[in-house]
């Protein structure tokens, strides 16, 4: 009886393992594609409103995905602190707590890292040329994150579970 | 910077931020520690802030300038001088304009931003040039952060002689001075008296609308002045001072128009139409002598058409923003008396 329940366990755990990383690649795709149309906003308010960043980066995180609003806001409170620091520092600082909790990848959040470096430095084309960029190399890392979630979901999924059993048979 | 608040039992006391404390969010860590760390007396005293890249930081006072050391206190040798760096310019540069500098397009071409309180940054660099003229400015290098002051009672002595008394109206006058002698104080000061009226000189407040083209006057934020210009003030921020002076004219029927540093062809042209119009005119201009407004063609024209009813000079004789003469529009000379000559002795606290 309690083979079977030990069994079960392990069967069990593999697969919420295997789930998990199925997850990681399911949910970049999501995180990317909220990404890119939250840059969208936010080139909106830089470029034809001229809305300061503080409160344009607030208006993104209103709007956005739940998921990455805390990315916007945080920076936003950054700034308005008044603590001296820059956008850059700002960024950087909501980037480094918002990375353990979101689903995207060492590629993506370097994009968001050098898209950072550019943010309120520069007149508002310069500014657009920047989001733009970073919203192409977005594109261009959604459309990779899809491919890979095709892959490896499914593969992920059935590995937990297969991996779960094969242990059970190696032991039993 | 957030304002200290007291309770005293059940009253609230909030304690506005001295002038200099509400441009240390403009600063850099590092600049903000060695001002902050000078002796209060010389902060009182501070009146700009300049940084040039590569070369010593140096505070301007109301009666002379200091290079203060790493350690915050003014240093006399050369090698204790805290050196401004490329970083702290660029910090500066991101902090005055709330990390948007591209929201900031039109100030960048006239070479200023003006911070939250009135406080204006000048800014030098390389200019970019576009038809032969200025669309931005690059390499920003230098900057200036010149600390705005309220003074209020700045105007009380020369208001009896900018006041006809006995038809109640307000005469067109002309502040000039050269710069840092406190021309906007003083303007703000006389805004905020004849809107709110001085029962002194048994004047009633009248409306006043002011042009503050570079947010100085009112120190607007998000529309809403900062400072204390009046009751019956209405306030254009951020407008050119030629349109705006139309647009008031036409649209809150002012008895008083004030604006700061008219300087163009288009400013006097604008002006001359406020004149025609039945509205009074508060304006300042940079000038030491009467003979220089005269060598300026816009100006001597404005001066030909005798419509200016007192020129004020204002400087630094005895003080910052000491009157030191008051002349007569019609007869172009200093105005007699011994009410004169007492208002000439003030020492307003600039």
């Amino acid at each position: 009886m309690l083979k079977i329940l030990a069994c079960l366990v392990i069967v069990s755990a593999g697969g919420i393992c295997g789930m998990l990383v199925a997850r990681g690649y399911s949910l970049r795709p999501v995180e990317l594609r909220s990404l890119k149309s939250a840059l969208q906003m936010l080139e909106t308010e830089i470029t034809y409103a001229a809305t300061p960043l503080a409160e344009a980066l607030g208006l993104v995180a209103e709007r956005t995905d739940y998921r990455l609003a805390p990315l916007f806001e945080e920076t936003r409170q950054e700034l308005l602190s008044m603590s001296g620091c820059t956008a850059k520092e700002a960024w950087e600082k909501a980037l480094l707590k918002f990375y353990p909790r979101s689903s995207l990848v060492g590629c993506d959040i370097s994009i968001l890292r050098s898209l950072g470096g550019a943010l309120g430095i520069s007149d508002s084309s310069g500014q657009s040329k920047h989001l733009k960029l970073a919203m192409e190399q977005i594109g261009a890392e959604l459309e990779k994150a899809e491919a890979d979630a095709l892959q490896h979901v499914k593969l992920w999924n059935y590995l937990g579970f297969l991996g779960g059993l094969v242990i059970v048979l190696i032991f039993y | 910077m957030s304002s200290a608040v007291h309770s005293l039992d059940n009253c609230r006391v909030t304690m506005k931020p001295s002038p200099w404390q509400e441009v240390m969010p403009a600063l850099p860590a590092s600049i903000r520690r060695i001002i902050t760390g000078l002796p209060p007396d010389i902060l009182e005293k501070l009146e700009e802030i300049r940084l040039r890249q590569n070369r010593p930081l140096i505070l301007g006072l109301s009666g002379g300038d200091i290079l203060p050391g790493i350690n915050g206190k003014p240093a006399v040798e050369s090698r204790d001088w805290y050196l401004v760096t490329a970083d702290d310019i660029q910090r500066v540069t991101q902090l005055i304009s709330g990390c948007s500098l591209y929201a900031f397009g039109d100030e960048l071409k006239n070479g200023f931003i003006t911070l939250p309180g009135g406080h204006r940054v000048g800014l030098t660099g390389k200019a970019v040039l576009e038809n032969g003229r200025v669309r931005t400015l690059k390499y920003i290098s230098g900057l200036n952060i010149r600390i705005s002051r309220e003074v209020k009672g700045a105007a009380s002595s020369l208001l009896p002689f900018i006041i006809d008394q006995r038809s109640g109206s307000v005469l067109n006058t002309l502040l000039f001075s050269p710069p840092r002698c406190g021309k906007t104080t003083m303007l703000r000061d006389i805004i905020r008296q004849l809107s709110n009226g001085i029962p002194e000189l048994n004047f009633r407040g009248v409306v006043v609308s002011v042009v503050d083209e570079r947010s100085e006057l009112a120190g607007c934020w998000q529309g809403i002045p900062q400072r204390e210009v009046g009751i019956r003030t209405d306030v254009l921020d951020g407008c050119r001072k030629a349109e705006g002076m139309f647009m008031l004219l036409r649209s809150m029927a002012p008895r008083v128009i004030a604006t700061d540093e008219i300087g163009t062809d288009e400013d006097f042209a604008a002006l001359e139409g406020v004149f025609n119009a039945g509205v009074k005119v508060l304006t300042t201009v940079h000038a030491a002598s009467l003979a220089e407004l005269n060598r300026r063609p816009a100006l001597r024209n404005l001066l030909n058409m005798k419509v200016i009813e007192r020129f004020v000079l204002l400087g630094r004789s005895k003080n910052v923003g000491t009157i030191e003469e008051i002349i007569d529009g019609r007869t172009m000379l200093p105005l007699p008396g011994k009410e004169v000559e007492q208002c000439l002795k003030y020492l307003p606290a600039l």
